[in-house]
């Protein structure tokens, strides 16, 4: 039961031979017994989950089945609004915070019949202040299950950490950049991060208003895609969420036609470039794969820029006032006053700029199904070891970037899933990602379900117990 | 004035507006981290600069024009209202 995909949970459980009491009853226990191990969960919802669970065998004892996520417990990361539970961002200084409503993420999986058993551990304010370190949260650094002395990723950390370790069957997180995709790779799962305005972000903390976005992750593909077909839809209290309707089809295809931009391994590790390669052999099986050009533009900077100016702007209130002082990591305590010195002109420019971006990428990704590339250019950190920041602004990085994929697809807001593609020379996982038109989250889910009908990376789990 | 002008000279003042505002509150390690900071959001900000854009180039987010009765315009949508701090 530990590590079944949803689909297979939701089958045993619509036939009614798992009970979601039983079910939430595990993983309560999985959570509170395992979860300090990990760092993952910052609240255990014991008293909350065992009501909705016993709600939900009622009904489907009663014939009102919901669906495929009826009785199947999930966590969320803990920039989402529960009403009464704590809501910490992750940070401190807000350790104490309560929201008196549901983000209307966790609302429609109450809908759904999906049962809440903990909110998950998160970088401090989902990394917007420029951490570079995985001991950037005040419940400690989320521990991989495949080595412990690795970062589980972030800021989804505590995200990727539970399902890895079968804690939960799948969690909400959310990306801003690389904030989902960052821990599934480093974890060994699948994670979803949708098109920007596909779910609402009502009831989120924003780091980023023009940037944000909340997903999934799973053991599967499949499963993210179970997930987002729930979470999905416009919300009159979200202006950003669209009203274009989604439903999930999990439709095998192939003929795929997949696209590389060029440098897409710059900086990668040798193995994950290896295991890249390897899986371009297996793309090939099931479609084409091109070699693919953009314009030259400032496509970090673009995305960076926006995100560094948005995130001071969203927490002026803490910064001004001196309080991130109170954050954990000591980086997180100064370097937002830096961003004091962006020129309004220069923000705007980024702006106009991602227009431009938007343009070139929906030109490219026309003729294809979905870019392709490494998830991460490295297996997870070690813990205690600075990493390079989407949003840390050194000479180094600025000049030397290499997460172009995260760049453009963040900036431009389209959808990108990434599932395991191997392992590295510590052992941990690789994975490899798929990133497509806007809106086009089934044709992007439709390949990489067709990359792991072909390889075994997703059957293969950490030794938790 | 040019780009090339007076780069060091553009980063000093950058850098002068975070002293002057946040200095109180910062060691001088920290204040020779900022000044580096500083000087790679200007190296940024300058490769933006130098892209050529027409008056045509919009920037990419919407506004709204607000009248209380539509209902997609609320105040604060990841917040919420009614949320405490």
């Amino acid at each position: 039961m530990i590590f079944k995909p949803v689909r297979e949970l939701a089958a045993l459980v619509s036939a009614r031979k798992l009970s979601p009491v039983e079910l939430a009853e595990h993983f309560l226990e999985r959570l509170e017994r395992l979860g300090p191990r990990y760092n993952a969960a910052v609240t255990v919802l014991r008293q909350h989950a065992l009501i909705q669970a016993r709600r939900a065998e009622g009904e489907i004892a009663a014939g009102r089945y919901r669906g495929p996520l009826h009785g199947i417990p999930y966590g969320a990361k803990d920039l989402l609004a529960t009403a009464g539970t704590p809501t910490t961002w992750g940070a401190a200084p807000y350790k104490a915070q309560h929201f008196d409503f549901d983000a209307t993420v966790v609302a429609k999986l109450q809908d759904a019949g999906a049962v809440l058993v903990a909110k998950l551990a998160m970088t401090e304010l989902a990394g917007g202040m420029g951490y570079r370190q995985p001991t950037a949260s005040f419940t400690g650094p989320c521990i991989n299950p495949w080595n412990g002395n690795a970062w589980s990723g972030g800021s989804s950390s505590g995200s990727g950490a539970a399902v890895s370790a079968g804690l939960v069957p799948f969690a909400i997180g959310s990306e801003t950049w690389g904030s989902i995709l960052s821990p599934a790779g480093y974890c060994g799962l699948a994670g979803l991060r949708p098109t920007y305005g596909r779910v609402s972000r009502h009831g989120a903390m924003a780091i980023c208003w023009s940037l944000d976005k909340l997903g999934s992750l799973a053991q599967t593909a499949d499963d993210c895609g179970l997930v987002l077909d729930a979470i999905a839809g416009a919300d009159p209290k979200d202006p950003t969420a669209s009203e274009r309707p989604y439903r999930y089809e999990a439709l095998d295809r192939t003929g795929f036609r997949f696209g590389i931009l060029p440098g897409v391994t710059d900086g990668c590790e040798e193995a994950v470039v290896e295991n890249f390669t390897r899986s371009l052999g297996v793309l090939k099986k099931i479609g084409t794969v091109e070699d693919v050009t953009l314009p030259d533009l400032p496509y970090e900077q673009i995305t960076r820029t926006i995100l560094q100016v948005e995130a001071v702007s969203a927490f002026e209130d803490l910064i001004e006032s001196g309080g991130i002082a109170g954050l954990t990591a000591p980086e997180d305590r100064y370097t937002p006053y830096a961003r004091e010195a962006i020129l309004a002109k220069d923000y705007l420019k980024a702006v106009r700029l991602r227009a431009v971006m938007a343009r070139e990428i929906d030109r490219v990704l026309q003729h294809f199904d979905a870019l392709v590339a490494p998830g991460r250019i490295n297996e997870a950190p070690v813990l205690g070891q600075e990493f390079r920041s989407a949003l840390r602004s050194t000479e180094k990085d600025v000049m030397g970037a290499k997460d172009v994929m995260g760049a453009i697809g963040n900036g431009a807001g389209l959808p990108a899933v990434c599932v395991p593609n191997g392992s590295g020379v510590r052992g941990l996982p690789t994975s490899i990602q798929f990133m497509g038109r806007a809106w086009e989250e089934n044709t992007v889910l439709a390949a990489a379900r067709a990359y792991q009908s072909l390889t075994d990376w997703h059957t293969r789990h950490p030794k938790v117990d | 004035m040019s780009e090339a002008a007076n780069p060091e000279g553009e980063a000093d003042a950058l850098f002068e507006i975070v002293r002057v505002r946040y200095g109180d509150r910062l060691t001088p390690a920290q204040l020779d981290e900022l000044r580096r900071i500083v000087a790679a959001q200007l190296a940024a900000a300058r490769a933006l600069r130098a892209v050529p854009l027409t008056n045509a180039d919009e920037p990419m987010q919407p506004f709204v024009p607000y009248r209380a009765e539509e209902p997609l315009t609320p105040l604060s949508p990841q917040r919420g209202e009614g949320g405490q701090r």
